[in-house]
């Protein structure tokens, strides 16, 4: 009897560690308990080994992650760079997400290979599970779709801003 | 502990979770497949979801919760269903009593027609060539003849299992197929996942196209037919139009079977050759109605097989399972061909396995 509650109760906290993920994830700020709920439904539980790869770069993606538990490394394959072993971009840990360009653009391929550091657990939301909610949900639709077009701004607005900043030292060089 | 012995590890984590997916997915096939009336029921709970499951979707874009947008949604196709069988049962049942009592007449008539051509044609090609198609016809005829009528109400209630348990199984399809497809799609290796959920979604699309079309299809062509044959007179026009409607779901030969009936009552009932160009008339401007709106407005969205591939596959399915066969081949080829496609293109462009 005192196992069935445990896990009861495990499952109940299981459900609420997923919950309080997506609340503090960027995207799903927005939504209502209610339609947390619902978003819960559709949402993937991936688990990772230590040094698996999430995804590769160059594969074709269909959606994102967002790091549950443990951390997760960005490692990029530069052919401008006369070396064998990729670049180490960045770690992300709990909380961040990665991958979100594919939730938008068809036949996007993966920028750069993500590797699970130690073991992890990540939420995978992708481009079906997205149309699902506007099918079903568009209200919740709208609110996700919002909140994925102000970080997809925002990328494109720190990419700009390194162009020009490139731009701009490239001309320097030019001139001496 | 080493790369090596970390990726090996990891290869071998993956083959066990690949093989436990399989696995469900064999399990769950064999217990169709071998279970009496659930493979039929399976297949018709499936046609179910896929034409209700849009329904329940714009009930729960209203603001409805899932399951009592689904239960409102069975119960007022059930309410509608009850409706439409009730007022053409009657009808159905009075068209089927007539062609009980004249289908000796109908069956003579084939055979004799049968006689004759052969008779012509001996006269025309010689001894040589001499067939003897007619006795062979009379006698597969006479107890089949018999056996449809007698053996239709023992059909029905045998299919009452399957048309009770198709909408059971369509109803948690609805409510619940997501759960089931996540938590199998839990079992799939981490380096195929997303490949695994993206063949899915298509398979699943697809298929949905296809039923809806090809039933949206069948039901134009069944009330068009039925419509001429009104307009022109011809006796059982309900049953013919009901016939032409359920072949027109086979294609390409499909259409030719469902006219077969009408012409072989014209031309025995001895019709004029105006009567026969009537009703062929009537069948042939449905199929031209069908090609000229219906296919580009409805159907054009589902997989593109090639003739070929439908024959051979139309032919195989009848082999395997029957007429049943005959209906389930091309879903199953558009599965397949969706399935290999996508698998060719997963490993042209991702290249992860």
């Amino acid at each position: 009897m005192n196992q069935m509650w445990e896990n009861l109760f495990r499952k109940s906290d299981a459900i609420e560690e997923l919950q309080s993920i997506l609340k503090s994830c960027y995207i799903f700020q927005d939504l209502s308990r209610k339609e947390l709920s619902f978003v819960k439904e559709l949402i993937h539980v991936r688990h990772y080994k230590n040094g698996e790869a999430v995804f590769k770069q160059g594969e074709i993606g269909v959606g994102m992650y967002i790091i549950g538990r443990g951390t997760v490394d960005i490692m990029v394959e530069d052919a401008l760079i006369d070396s064998d072993e990729p670049t180490h971009v960045t770690r992300l840990s709990g909380g961040d997400f990665l991958g979100e360009l594919s939730l938008v653009e068809e036949n996007s391929r993966r920028s750069a290979t993500a590797l699970s550091v130690g073991d992890s657990m990540m939420i995978g939301f992708f481009r079906p599970d997205l149309e699902e909610i506007i099918e079903r949900n568009p209200s919740t639709g709208a609110k996700i779709c919002f909140r994925l077009s102000q970080v997809l701004g925002r990328r494109l607005k720190g990419t700009s801003e390194k162009v020009t900043e490139l731009k701009k030292q490239m001309k320097l060089i030019a001139e001496r | 502990m080493t790369q090596f012995t970390r990726n090996r590890q990891l290869k071998l984590y993956n083959f066990i979770r690949l093989m436990s997916f399989l696995g469900v997915i064999a399990s769950v096939l064999f217990l169709i497949v071998k279970v009496e009336n659930l493979l039929v029921a399976s297949l018709l709970a499936f046609v179910i979801s896929y034409l209700l499951g849009p329904f329940v979707n714009s009930l729960e874009r209203l603001g409805i919760n899932r399951l009592l947008a689904v239960s409102f949604t069975f119960i007022g196709v059930s309410a509608l269903l009850g409706v439409v069988v009730s007022s053409f049962l009657p009808l159905i049942a009075n068209q089927l009593g007539l062609l009980k009592a004249e289908f000796p007449k109908y069956a003579e008539g084939l055979t004799q027609l049968i006689a004759e051509s052969e008779q012509r044609f001996g006269d025309m090609a010689g001894s040589y060539f001499a067939i003897d198609f007619s006795e062979q016809v009379e006698a597969a005829l006479s107890p089949w003849t018999t056996a449809l009528f007698e053996d239709l109400p023992g059909f029905i209630t045998k299919s009452v299992t399957t048309l009770l348990l198709a909408p059971f199984i369509a109803f948690f399809m609805i409510k619940d197929g997501k759960v089931f497809s996540r938590n199998l799609l839990n079992l799939v290796p981490n380096s195929i996942f997303e490949t695994t959920l993206s063949l899915y979604h298509q398979i699943n699309d697809q298929m949905g196209h296809f039923v809806r079309a090809r039933l949206l299809e069948a039901v134009f062509v069944g009330v068009l037919t039925w419509a001429g044959l009104v307009i022109i007179d011809f006796p059982y026009a309900t049953i013919l139009a009901l016939f032409a409607a359920l072949t027109n779901l086979i294609p390409y030969v499909g259409p030719i079977i469902g006219a077969i009936p009408a012409l072989a009552i014209s031309i025995i009932n001895g019709d004029t050759t105006f009567g026969l160009f009537l009703v062929s008339g009537v069948y042939f401007t449905v199929q031209l109605i069908d090609a000229a709106f219906i296919i580009p407005l409805v159907v054009a969205k589902i997989v593109d097989l090639h003739p070929i591939t439908v024959v051979v596959s139309i032919i195989a399915g009848a082999q395997v399972l029957g007429v049943v066969g005959m209906l389930i081949s091309i879903p199953v080829a558009s599965i397949l061909k969706v399935t290999f496609t996508s698998v060719y293109k997963h490993l042209t462009d991702y290249r992860s396995i």
